[in-house]
């Protein structure tokens, strides 16, 4: 009798939620959008702002963005929700991690979905600079879209040039006019340095990303960015470029000792006591939005070639998402890279953006006009290529920033510490290699 | 005063200048959060104004988010994980005190076990279970893995102890069932310990950032440290030092306020009893 | 009703089954989100994870985890950490209990004062602290400039990032176990003090022979709190060093937190946690059934 009765009340609710769903078309697929926030909490209102007009345009949709800290904190919160078995439909995921994330299997192939769109997997990713391609296919397979983008950048202070005698118009294209500008801009007070030459940052994750920049100018590759069991720490053009940063740390004595961590360097700059820095470009909006003075911004001089490599973050979709949220979520990601919201998160972060089409809305074309500092990081990118990412790249990448940290510190010269960051990150990648590049056939 | 007591009056003398140390990130937050622009040239540490104030931080940090309702969230959590722990724990306190069951010691000693245990590895094997629970995302999902308390446990186990056995004795000769008795006997001679294990409790969780980011994606269920964390800190080298500053006194100033309107009379009565 | 009362048990069986009862509701949450993990993590611990593959590796995790120097130099930090923060943190709370004890105007503005760093969570005061030790620029830096003191790089330095973080664990805590030994302080009899100096005995002796005794209890409750801090809380290094420069912060739970996340080896992890939790269970056993002990003791009496 009782189950009866709830039976039909079961009845009569589905028969109303059908009904309400007839009304309403269907009912709308909800997906969850995972992202960091760059720069500042005024981006996260930003992109609670967009996801809003996404909803409204696409009603059979809803999209809620969640806040998910750092890049690390993404990275682990990705993971946790994957082994609770509630993916996101879309995470904005550190474009770094994403050779590890293909590795393991834990981000699934586009492929599928931008077939169905009836394009091919080249045609679609031809809308983005070819700069970008590196780090989001893997294994000839598109795992990301790329979302915003970065370089590193060098800001100088003009008036301080100017003081020093240089030619703001002509800012150090060469290592050795950088040392020699350095050497010109920093000020002793006795043993004391008011004012240095420079400036990078070296803490965790940006002084793997700087030292990459000086490798790739000094003529070197880093990693293997077609196998991501190879690193090539110890090798010449990687010695080259330990040894100018440590020579400007302790035989120049124009940029301070020890790690410099990135808020430090800016918070530096922007008080005038660094002339010059080597910093993201994600970072041109906080400058031009606090610096009491005029700057300007330039390539990162080279020794043998200009050469950097990219930064910032692509979309990606976990594993284990059914079909209507998969959809769902190609839908979001390709909304969010298309040129026009594209553009408007370039110019709200400072980031590029990736689409080349953004640089042709006449919104861009304003703004550019008015910022030529962003167009320089623009023009930057024909010199660009991939980010290091290996398999497991975070740990990878550690064992030569706790080596750069130590040369930066005066405690092991460049030689020894390469050797030993070698000899580390073959051991973390040995795995791996011995499942792909050494796998030999069972021999019994 | 007895003569020749310099100590004491030296030893206040220290604490003031301690006191004056201690102070100082916050005189300098004050500062901080009112300068125009927080990047004046090299003058961005001076704890002096020289300036006029202004409210644009203030103003730009109460955008970033929605700190009425992460205020309310935390409240929640903390409230609620504290409702159901005085719960758990008086009854598991009075039960290792006071009664005698099989396996009494074994369980004591896994009690303890939850005290030690590494945050981080919990994480996944904890989400797990909260989302096989249809906790995913709710705020109960945040507290539930707080609601036994090995720490308050034994606690309470401590009091519980000292009160004399006499008391318990008169109560049941007067018909008392056990709950009436931990009701009326025991826990208003534990108060003591209650209160330290309160502040012990909310402390603790009003600080927590990695699991309530784990368990929470809904917006508008975000406590105040997750609120806090999203102009905090900033991924590529740029940080506003002075919304930072706008931003940590929104969230800390009712607190603040209310620890120095009631904290004479909190701190005196939780002390009038002293604690064991 | 009836049934039940026919079957009414032996009196000391309902007591066992009330024990039981009574601890139902706490056994029920430590077994969901305590024992079942434990479990989880004693398993992986013996399992090696990769590509979403799990293969069972016996003490092979155990064995890379005793090989590698960061988890050694984890340990190594991790005692530095722990002497060189409970041990100031306890004795300037004792102090500033002792100076505030009586409940005066100013006495209660500064316990406020002392007592502002706890409210703070640790993601703002990290970021706050962030500041205070920038190099050159910082809080810290400008002041020892005017004084004409040549700051160092507070976390960048790999010989004195550590310190760094000690100072900022002792000013977040110091005024939270303030708190504890001036309600211990309320409990003490004033006759006591009395008697005291009656026999002539001056401040230095009533600290060590009437203040302490009667602390003790305090003294004990607040060391296990100290110490479960210390190896439990590691936001401010997970924000402000990540255990750099060159795993010279490295702490035990940021390496657990580094071979889980960072390079998502969940099996060394697991053995990383298993050590950690018999190192911390020998040391809080101790200190715990010291302060049992005394209750027993007490209970004696």
């Amino acid at each position: 009798m009782t189950f009866h009765w709830l039976r039909q009340a079961k009845g009569a609710a589905l028969g109303a939620a059908l009904l309400a769903g007839i009304g309403s078309a269907q009912a709308a697929t909800e997906i969850e959008l995972f992202f960091p926030v760059p720069v500042d909490g005024k981006l996260a209102r930003d992109m609670a702002a967009m996801l809003k007009e996404f909803n409204e345009k696409h009603p059979e949709i809803r999209a809620v963005p969640v806040y998910t800290g750092s890049y690390d904190e993404t990275l682990i919160k990705t993971r946790a929700a994957i082994k609770a078995g509630k993916p996101p439909a879309a995470v904005i995921m550190s474009a770094n991690f994403l050779t590890d994330l293909a590795i393991e299997e834990e981000i699934q192939p586009l492929d599928p979905l931008i077939e169905a769109d009836g394009k091919t997997p080249d045609a679609f990713m031809g809308q983005f600079f070819p700069a970008l391609h590196g780090n989001a296919i893997v294994g000839g397979k598109v795992y990301g879209v790329p979302f915003h983008n970065s370089t590193p950048l060098l800001y100088y202070n003009v008036d301080h040039f100017k003081e020093a005698g240089l030619d703001p118009e002509k800012p150090p294209q060469t290592w050795d006019e950088l040392l020699a500008a350095a050497k010109k801009l920093t000020k002793r007070e006795g043993e004391r340095t008011t004012r240095w030459g420079i400036m990078a940052p070296s803490n965790y994750d940006y002084g793997g990303w700087i030292l990459q920049a000086l490798t790739m100018s000094n003529g070197g590759l880093w990693f293997n960015s077609e196998y991501g069991g190879e690193v090539f720490y110890d090798t010449p053009s990687m010695l080259g470029a330990l040894t100018f940063w440590s020579d400007l740390v302790h035989k120049a004595k124009v940029h301070p000792a020890g790690e410099q961590k990135g808020p430090g360097v800016s918070t530096a700059f922007l008080s005038g006591q660094a002339s010059m820095m080597l910093l993201s470009t994600g970072s041109l909006t906080h400058v031009r939005d606090n610096a009491k003075f005029p700057y300007r911004v330039a390539f990162v001089p080279r020794n043998l070639r200009n050469a950097v490599p990219i930064g910032g973050a692509s979309l990606v979709q976990p594993v284990g998402l059914d079909e209507a949220k998969r959809k769902a979520g190609w839908t979001l990601i390709k909304w969010m890279t298309g040129p026009e919201k594209s553009g408007w998160w370039s110019r709200a972060t400072g980031y590029f953006a990736p689409n080349m089409a953004a640089y042709e809305t006449p919104e861009m074309r304003e703004f550019l006009g008015k910022n030529p500092d962003a167009k320089i990081a623009v023009d930057q990118l024909r010199f660009a290529g991939p980010w290091f990412a290996t398999y497991k790249t975070v740990a990878v990448r550690k064992t030569i920033e706790d080596e750069l940290q130590a040369v930066l510190s005066g405690k092991k010269t460049p030689k020894e510490a390469l050797a030993a960051a070698q000899k580390g990150a073959d051991e973390l990648m040995r795995p791996y290699v011995e499942q792909t590049a050494l796998k030999l056939p069972a021999t019994n | 005063m007895i003569p020749g007591e310099i100590t004491p009056r030296l030893g206040f003398a220290a604490v003031l200048v301690l006191v004056a140390i201690w102070a100082t990130p916050f005189a300098w937050m004050l500062v901080a959060s009112v300068r125009p622009g927080a990047f004046g040239a090299g003058g961005m540490a001076s704890l002096v104004p020289d300036f006029v104030p202004t409210a644009a931080n203030f103003a730009e940090a109460w955008d970033s988010a929605d700190f009425a309702r992460y205020y309310l969230n935390t409240i929640l959590i903390c409230g609620g994980i504290l409702a159901v722990q005085i719960v758990t724990i008086s009854l598991a306190g009075y039960a290792f005190a006071r009664l005698r069951f099989p396996g009494r010691t074994f369980l004591f000693y896994a009690f303890l076990i939850q005290l030690m245990l590494v945050p981080v590895v919990l994480l996944v094997p904890n989400l797990r279970t909260v989302a096989q629970l249809g906790l995913y995302d709710t705020l109960p999902g945040v507290m539930a893995p707080y609601f036994a308390s090995a720490f308050g446990t034994f606690l309470m186990r401590q009091a519980f102890r000292t009160i004399p056995q006499e008391l318990e004795d008169a109560a049941l000769m007067d018909g008392a069932r056990w709950h009436e008795l931990v009701r009326h006997v025991y826990l208003p001679l534990a108060k003591p310990s209650l209160i330290a294990f309160s502040i012990v409790s909310v402390t603790s969780h009003w600080n927590e950032f990695l699991w309530p980011l784990m368990v929470i994606n809904d917006p508008d269920k975000r406590p105040l440290t997750l609120g806090l964390a999203t102009f905090t800190r900033g991924a590529e080298g740029a940080q506003a030092w002075g919304v930072i500053a706008a931003g940590t006194i929104l969230v800390i100033a009712p607190l603040v306020l209310a620890f120095a309107l009631f904290q004479r009379r909190f701190v005196n009565s939780f002390l009038a009893s002293g604690l064991k | 009703m009836a049934v039940r009362r026919r079957l009414a048990l032996p009196a000391w069986r309902p007591k066992g089954l009330l024990g039981l009862a009574l601890l139902a509701p706490s056994l029920v949450f430590l077994g969901l989100f305590t024992y079942w993990p434990v479990l989880q993590v004693l398993w992986q611990s013996l399992h090696a994870e990769a590509r979403r593959q799990t293969v069972f590796v016996g003490l092979g995790n155990y064995r890379a985890l005793f090989a590698d120097p960061a988890f050694a130099a984890a340990l190594v930090n991790n005692l530095v950490y722990a002497l060189g923060t409970v041990v100031p943190s306890l004795v300037l709370a004792l102090g500033f209990a002792l100076a505030l004890s009586s409940s005066t105007r100013l006495n209660a503005a500064l316990r406020a004062i002392l007592f502002l760093p706890v409210l703070i969570p640790l993601v703002a005061a990290s970021s706050l602290f962030l500041f205070i030790f920038l190099p050159q620029v910082g809080l810290l830096d400008h002041y020892l400039a005017k004084l004409g003191v040549q700051g160092a790089n507070w976390l960048g330095d790999p010989d004195v990032a550590l310190w760094s973080l000690m100072g900022l664990t002792i000013w977040k805590n110091a005024g939270y176990y303030m708190l504890f030994f001036l309600a211990g302080l309320q409990g003490i009899p004033e006759e006591s003090y009395e008697a005291a100096r009656l026999d002539g005995a001056n401040s230095w002796q009533r600290l060590r022979y009437v203040t302490l005794p009667y602390l003790r209890p305090t003294l004990s409750f607040v060391a296990v709190i100290a110490l479960l801090n210390v190896v439990t809380q590691v936001d401010h290094i997970f924000i402000l060093t990540k255990g750099g420069p060159s795993d010279s912060t490295n702490l035990l739970l940021f390496y657990v937190y580094q071979q889980a996340v960072e390079r998502y080896d969940l099996g060394k992890a697991a053995a990383a946690t298993v050590v950690s939790l018999a190192l911390l269970l020998a040391l809080s056993a101790t200190s715990l059934r010291r302060m049992e002990r005394r209750t027993d003791a007490e209970e004696a009496r």
